[in-house]
């Protein structure tokens, strides 16, 4: 699905170089639920954030679906973001002047989906997400657990093929915790492909490969 | 997604209602202010538009040579019109205007009631044609052909006669003639320069018979052909001036002036009739000051949505991730304003509505409502609408759109530099503005009370002009004269053909018989004890004699120092000299008076000549002490009307007419007093706005703070420094552009205030205390609160 190729990140501070990703190389095949553990600036959201397109790197090369992204304009790579890409935050980032069912309707509005459709699209995802009671309510009416699970409808609801989720559970208690990672497990077994970034040793059970990320590059073990 | 943007914004409005009352209140205020100068501007551009030959109608205009001072009279000689009629073929028509008795106010009797009207005006029959007045009973045709005619204004039909028909009727006027009413026309409107109430026959008065070159006391107007060129018809009238006028008594050229011209472009033009003279400059000024506020008004939306920036960052961020483009997100924020400046647009409309009233008292014309549902206001409010969305929702828009998503989310702070300084500019910028009128508000009233206090040379407090020009006989207004000085309160009496502050005759005055060396002299006849009434200071000789015999040829005159300077003799030397002043062969100097503001503080002092030459006698002026002066003005009248009971007791105070003369310096004071208070608060909503931000932004460092033993007032101090700074910085700014505006403004008048040092310290203390209020208010209830509250809730 996607493939990193010797990538380095690194920022200036006081005339040095500070690599955040070193000589990174990573491949995602369709399918996988992948998870990335390393401690605390490692750079598991820095490479999050390459593989969603949302931050640069100096060098190597990244291919996603065949497609050189190192080689596309920030314009086309926002458009296969948006195509397929969904993002998880660990802070949920919802909309706070928007209801539930708002904030889950937001990234089909942005792809001009029709209104009907959108009614349905959301219809489903709240019914899936047993969440249909709470559609408008506003996002600071809801427990840390119930936010997620809205920013998590909100990312699926464009149908991406790659789930990238941030700590996920990091703001949540380890029973909200388990319902998350259990909900991420279904979603792989109907095909997303997901990557997670995680600090939790049982989280990161719940993926089919898990790798440690080590002052920005892949642990061999 | 339009009707979703327009959901989060009336949201956006709901959540926070202390910020959006703000926004909106201080967005409304200034709109309102702009929707009202807008109207202002329009009626006064609107002037003489009303008429269907506005393109061709021109007044001729008089402007004076060198040696008579360069002055630009609205008034021309009547000998112009009917020989201009006959030789130049491009005036199609052309008519004069004289105002009763050189612009007194005329007594007229109607219905056996006596009516004083400021407004007589004598006319040929061609005014009609030219202006096309609509008739209500008679018609414009052939209207004032007959001597002894007079048509009136529809009102006036009314005031005279009621709602009859007053065709037919008799008006008896100053009781010296008698006219037939053959016309009632309807009432000018209230933006015309015109405004006759009534309008008389020009040949029922003697100018008809005999029109001279020399006198120029006639507006006369020329309706032109479609296709006549103005330089060419200019030429023309020279060509008459030199045929009718030998070449050394040409003191004067004649020009054309555009009605649509007339109402902003003449307050340099002197001895025009209207009474509604209007001013460019002050349009000019109010459509700035317009501006200017709107500009606060928006940099206040700017500001608050800056100090907001860091929550919309993020929303732009998570938009972002989920698939919003630039150009939505731009079209996001362009509606997020466009809404609440329509809300704001909308109060300001009900608000502009309420004010007209207070407004027009402050500017002193009437603005007509239906103008609020013109298709021009219509336009304007939907222009400004949308100026103001442009301008208050540029910075949200263009700047918080670019960001990209990481930049947002990760790193909020580190970007916010470039919001915390434009805020800060944006904060100098209002205050700079504010100031600027600040200053701008006090100069100009302290000029206006130095005119109030400054000594004129003459007094003009405790005296009346009563108005005499209906009497005929020398017996009568000697009877009447004495009559007053009968009274107690009176202290002085004498009469003159005019008295300071209002025109008299213009003559020349010559240095010698042989010279061309002439300057522009005021003559005013009077009777002795003028210096006593008017408490002139006699600097050599005595006042003019209390009696002379008709027959006497001989012409007593007292002249002011600056007709002796010119003289070049001093005021003993003079005493007994024959001056050269078309007074006639006899006129000789008995006394010198110091020099006194007979005009405006605007103009230096000129020359000016009391004489007991020919011009008629028109006002009594008269100096009194009362206690209580309704009293006094019954006794005043009741003697008046024991003499001439056929005449209207018409007068007017001295003092009054003197402030008077500065109504266009009262009417910028005022307005721009309110404005400078509306544009302070309204900076004064933002600052504070901005404050309440800064300190929930800082709730965490007091907290902090506080737990490491910071006190109340420090704390304070440290929150209301930075604001404090920028309002010094904004002093900075705004002094020198006051100080070069205050001296602009100032140069307008020959007598002045100084623009001194203390006028900038109290501004400058004004806006810091302001600022610190507002910061301060914020700041001690941030200071005031439990840190263990800020703290929790991290």
């Amino acid at each position: 699905m996607l493939k990193l190729e010797h990538i380095y990140k690194w920022v200036k501070s006081g005339g040095r170089r500070i690599f955040l990703l070193n000589d990174l190389s990573l491949n995602v095949e369709k399918g996988e639920f992948l998870s990335i553990m390393g401690p605390s600036g490692s750079g598991k959201s820095t490479l999050l954030n390459v593989i969603a397109m949302l931050d640069e790197f100096n060098e190597g090369e990244y291919y996603f679906e065949e497609e050189a992204i190192h080689e596309l304009k920030p314009k086309k790579q926002t458009e296969i973001f948006n195509q397929n890409i969904g993002f998880i935050f660990q802070a949920y980032h919802l909309l706070d002047d928007l209801t539930v069912y708002e904030n889950i309707e937001t990234p089909l509005l942005y792809k001009k989906v029709k209104s009907s459709e959108r009614k349905a699209l959301v219809a489903d995802i709240l019914d899936r997400f047993n969440i249909v009671g709470k559609k408008d309510l506003f996002p600071h009416q809801l427990s840390g657990g119930q936010q997620q699970l809205v920013g998590i409808a909100r990312a699926l609801i464009i149908k991406p093929k790659l789930i990238l989720a941030d700590e996920p559970t990091g703001n949540l208690n380890s029973k909200q915790s388990d319902e998350i990672m259990q909900l991420f497990k279904e979603l792989n077994a109907e095909g997303v492909t997901i990557i997670q970034a995680t600090h939790s040793e049982s989280n990161a059970e719940y993926g089919s490969r898990i790798i440690n990320l080590v002052d920005g590059s892949v642990k061999k073990s | 997604m339009f009707k979703n943007f327009i959901k989060i914004s009336w949201r956006k409005i709901k959540s926070d209602k202390t910020f959006s009352f703000i926004n909106i209140l201080g967005l409304s205020i200034g709109l309102t202010i702009t929707l009202l100068l807008f109207m202002f501007v329009m009626k006064e551009k609107s002037f003489d538009t009303m008429y269907a030959n506005k393109d061709r109608i021109y007044r001729v205009i008089f402007h004076t040579t060198d040696q008579r001072n360069n002055e630009i009279w609205a008034t021309v000689p009547a000998a112009l019109k009917p020989e201009a009629q006959m030789e130049i073929p491009d005036i199609e028509k052309s008519s004069r205007l004289w105002d009763h008795d050189f612009g007194k106010t005329a007594s007229i009797e109607a219905n056996n009631e006596q009516f004083s009207e400021p407004k007589l005006y004598y006319t040929d029959p061609e005014f009609f044609q030219i202006f096309q007045l609509n008739f209500v009973y008679g018609s414009s045709n052939k209207q004032l052909e007959r001597p002894n005619t007079v048509v009136l204004s529809k009102s006036t039909a009314k005031k005279f006669f009621g709602e009859t028909n007053p065709i037919g009727q008799t008006l008896s006027i100053d009781n010296k003639r008698k006219m037939e009413v053959t016309g009632v026309y309807e009432d000018f409107p209230s933006n015309s320069s015109l405004d006759g109430n009534v309008i008389a026959s020009f040949r029922s008065i003697g100018f008809y018979k005999e029109p001279s070159w020399s006198n120029a006391s006639f507006e006369t107007y020329f309706l032109l052909n479609k296709n006549a060129d103005v330089g060419s018809v200019t030429q023309k009238m020279q060509d008459l001036v030199d045929n009718n006028v030998p070449k050394e008594d040409q003191w004067y050229s004649l020009a054309l002036q555009p009605l649509e011209k007339m109402h902003l472009y003449s307050s340099e033009i002197k001895s025009a009739y209207s009474s509604k003279i209007g001013s460019i400059e002050e349009v000019r000024n109010f459509s700035l000051l317009a501006l200017l506020i709107l500009l606060i008004a928006c940099i206040n939306y700017m500001n608050l949505a800056t100090a907001r920036s860091q929550k919309s960052m993020k929303d732009v961020g998570i938009n972002k991730t989920l698939g919003a483009s630039n150009r939505v997100l731009i079209l996001r924020f362009f509606t997020e304003t466009g809404f609440v400046t329509l809300i704001a647009i909308l109060l300001a409309f009900i608000f502009t509505v309420l004010a007209i009233p207070v407004f027009e008292g402050v500017v002193g014309t009437s603005l007509s409502l239906n103008f609020l549902w013109s298709f021009q206001f219509i336009v304007a409010i939907l222009g400004i609408w949308v100026i103001t969305t442009l301008i208050a929702g540029s910075f949200p828009a263009l700047h918080l759109s670019r960001f990209s998503p990481i930049e947002v989310m990760q790193s909020g702070k580190t970007r916010e530099s470039f919001s915390a300084n434009l805020r800060k500019g944006l904060v100098i910028a209002q205050f700079s503005a504010s100031v600027i009128l600040i200053i701008s508000t006090i100069v100009i009233y302290n000029q206006l009370e130095f005119m109030r206090n400054k000594n004129l040379g003459y007094n003009p407090d405790n005296t009346i002009a009563v108005s005499i020009a209906a009497i005929n006989s020398d017996s009568e207004r000697e009877t009447l004269i004495n009559q007053f000085e009968s009274l107690p309160e009176v202290s002085a009496a004498s009469m003159a053909q005019g008295y300071p502050g209002i025109s008299v005759s213009g003559r020349s005055l010559f240095k010698n018989i042989n010279s061309d060396d002439a300057i522009s002299l005021q003559t005013n006849r009077a009777q002795g004890g003028i210096t006593e009434v008017l408490h002139l200071k006699l600097l050599a000789g005595k006042d003019l004699p209390k009696n002379k015999q008709s027959e006497d040829s001989i012409v007593d005159v007292l002249l002011n120092k600056k007709a002796v300077d010119f003289l070049g003799i001093s005021p003993q030397e003079v005493i007994g000299k024959n001056i050269i002043a078309n007074l006639g062969p006899n006129a000789y100097v008995v006394g010198v008076v110091d020099d006194f503001n007979f005009s405006s503080l605007r103009s230096p002092i000129g020359a000016y000549a009391f004489n007991n030459g020919f011009e008629p006698l028109r006002y009594m002026l008269i100096r009194f002490e009362s206690n209580d002066l309704p009293a006094t003005l019954e006794k005043f009248k009741d003697k008046f009307k024991d003499v001439v009971p056929t005449s209207a007791f018409d007068y007017t105070f001295l003092d009054k007419n003197v402030e008077q003369m500065y109504a266009l310096e009262q009417r910028t004071a005022k307005v721009s007093l309110i404005f400078a208070g509306l544009a302070i608060f309204v900076a004064c909503l933002g600052l504070f706005g901005l404050a309440a931000f800064m300190a929930e932004q800082r709730t965490k460092e007091i907290g902090v703070r506080k737990v490491l033993g910071a006190s109340v007032s420090g704390i304070t101090k440290l929150l209301s420094k930075d604001f404090v700074k920028l309002v010094l910085i904004a002093l900075v700014i705004a002094f020198p552009v006051a100080y070069w505006i205050a001296e602009n403004w100032l140069q307008e008048f020959a007598y002045r205030i100084e623009v001194n040092w203390q006028i900038f310290v109290f501004a400058g203390i004004i806006a810091v205390f302001i600022a610190f209020i507002t910061v301060s208010f914020q700041a001690i209830k941030a200071a005031v609160s439990n840190p263990i509250n800020s703290l929790r809730k991290e």
